[in-house]
């Protein structure tokens, strides 16, 4: 409130006023965008040109000033790599896991929600809590509900006979990334959930009657009628959780670090730990931009599917 | 009516089942941070909260380190939310309500921008910030907070503009209000629901951000919480229940508010990324 009411009182009331020009001058819109055009220019343009610099350069986090230029050495040099191989099979299927699972659980939940039944309300709100909650406060709960020792999640395991070997789960090659992905998945199907939910009530209740009348079983009226209504939702979604889950840090890098053994390190990982404990910023910025040009071809990719799906339509 | 009766039955089950996945982890913090020692480490695990434990929650207020934690993460969600609202405003009406060169540049960029990993640009904005001496302080970073949240803040105030009739402003105009005057006066009151949206993903989006925090502060008093919070991760000296009983109260403000404004926050971060 305190924003806007500064800004109401430097409105001078009765200042220069201009008849016959009632949209302004052209140069109106520039000026309502001036202030945040600088500010994103400065934070976000400036340091993205300097990166993309950097990763032709051997640069030292040690000694940032000295630059030399190494043209496409980095990114021949990390494709070369076996580790970095596998970083790329490491987010290719946290990246896939992310999606299917958000929005798969999202949409049995919203499905399940959409029902009449009593206390839905509350039912609604209650499931939104795990998006809620910081990325910080998910990684700590998380880390301690996994501990080898205390834990309550090998507590159970070990109660209904399923031991870990070893108990460590975050420390096992095997299980680590399927934990981070459930500790992912958990925090992002509230979100899924609740935009497919306002997604369904466009679903006109008629046709859903219908096709049941002319004996279409709950299944094919899923198909024919729920599916079509809100699969342009599906595919925003689907992208969303893409571009999300290809930028995430703090959730991994607080829970495994990469580890073990590089089990659960993707782009973001990779290119933080070689920025800050291999202080290498020069291939730190080329993984960086490999994962950049990734995101770049999903969202072309998704246009284009899109369009096509346009014009199939018609 | 027996079918129905077991189809009833499995989807309440069902109900229930998903509350408690989506619930229990925080249930969890609050049971761990009311335990007593001898619960925590005994052999079967106490699955109900010891109210008798409360205490925990004042101790660890009273050392005064998490209250400092917790102070620090509101000056700087607090100025996040002032200066991207401050600009996003503006900038959001000049994309909803003007055609002009460049228009679809500009929309280009803010998707974009929301492409980009902290994680990436924390290197260039480090050496930035050592030139305008902006470490270590909170201002640096209420600035780099607001200029990653701002592009969602613009897009969601520019699709909340595009939902006002145009009409409104023309009896405006037609008494010779300026452009700036029309915007304060006429559209920011009609858009105050979805202003209260953004500010709430702004606000939250600096109380919960880490890279940037733990990466550019050094003098622990000014620490906000979420690094103090990752900080115990993998920390001995700590006892959980303290370590829990901080993240709760990190963790609840954020909770209640989403769960207030959830419905205009959904709406406007899907419409943000839908309508560019």
């Amino acid at each position: 409130m305190t924003v806007l009411e500064r800004q109401r009182n430097t409105v001078p009331r009765s200042g220069t006023r201009r008849r016959g020009s009632p949209r302004g001058s052209k140069w109106t819109p520039y000026l309502f965008m001036a202030p945040a055009a600088v500010f994103i220019l400065v934070f976000q343009g400036v340091p993205l040109v300097q990166e993309i610099f950097l990763s032709f350069t051997r640069t030292s986090l040690l000694n940032p000033t000295r630059s030399t230029w190494v043209g496409l050495d980095n990114y021949t040099r990390i494709f070369g790599d076996e580790d970095f191989h596998r970083t790329l099979l490491t987010t290719f299927i946290y990246v896939i896991a992310c999606v299917v699972g958000s929005v798969g659980a999202g949409l049995a939940v919203a499905l399940l929600l959409n029902r009449g039944f009593r206390g839905r309300g509350w039912a609604r709100a209650l499931v939104t809590i795990p998006w809620a909650a910081p990325g910080i406060a998910v990684a700590l709960i998380a880390t301690w509900m996994l501990n080898p020792d205390y834990g309550i999640v090998n507590r159970f395991l070990e109660t209904i006979g399923l031991g870990v070997p070893g108990g460590a789960i975050l420390d096992s090659p095997r299980y680590a990334l399927p934990a981070i992905l459930a500790t992912t998945i958990w925090q992002l199907f509230p979100f899924t959930s609740v935009v497919l939910l306002s997604a369904l009530q466009a679903v006109p209740p008629h046709l859903t009657e219908a096709a049941m009348m002319d004996g279409a079983g709950r299944w094919w009226t899923f198909r024919a009628v729920t599916w079509q209504v809100i699969k342009p939702t599906i595919g925003l979604l689907a992208l969303l959780m893409t571009i999300w889950s290809l930028r995430r840090f703090e959730l991994i890098w607080l829970m495994t670090k990469g580890g073990p053994v590089g089990a659960t390190e993707t782009l973001v990982i990779d290119l933080y730990s070689q920025a800050f404990d291999s202080k290498q910023l020069g291939s730190a910025a080329a993984i960086g931009m490999v994962g950049v040009v990734v995101s770049l071809i999903v969202i072309a990719g998704s246009r284009f599917v899109a369009r096509a799906a346009e014009r199939e339509a018609r | 009516m027996r079918p129905l009766r077991i189809g009833l039955t499995m989807r309440i089950l069902a109900v229930l089942v998903v509350l408690g996945v989506a619930v229990f982890p925080l249930y969890w913090m609050i049971v761990t941070a009311l335990s007593s020692n001898s619960d925590l480490f005994a052999e079967e695990a106490r699955l109900v909260p010891d109210f008798a434990q409360f205490g925990v929650f004042i101790d660890a207020l009273a050392e005064g380190k998490a209250l400092g934690w917790l102070r620090n993460s509101l000056v700087i969600a607090v100025g996040t939310t002032a200066l991207s609202i401050g600009l996003g405003i503006p900038l959001g009406y000049a994309l909803s309500r003007f055609s002009f060169w460049g228009k679809a540049f500009v929309t280009v960029v803010l998707l974009f921008t929301q492409m980009l990993p902290e994680a990436l640009m924390v290197v260039p904005l480090f050496s930035l910030f050592r030139r305008f001496d902006l470490l270590d302080s909170l201002t640096g970073l209420i600035l780099v907070n607001s200029a990653f949240v701002l592009p969602i803040v613009a897009l969601i105030l520019k699709g909340a503009i595009d939902g006002i009739p145009r009409e409104l402003e023309e009896s405006a105009r037609v008494d010779g209000a300026r452009p700036l005057t029309v915007l304060t006066r006429i559209n920011v009151p009609l858009i105050a629901p979805s202003i209260a949206a953004t500010a709430v993903i702004a606000f939250f989006h600096a109380w919960n951000e880490y890279v940037f925090a733990v990466t550019f502060i050094f003098t622990p008093a000014i620490q906000p919480a979420s690094v103090g919070i990752a900080n115990f991760i993998g920390e001995l000296g700590t006892p959980i229940q303290t370590v829990m009983a901080v993240a709760f109260m990190f963790t609840l403000p954020a909770v209640v508010f989403y769960l207030f404004a959830q419905r205009h926050v959904v709406a406007g971060m899907t419409a943000g990324a839908v309508k560019g």
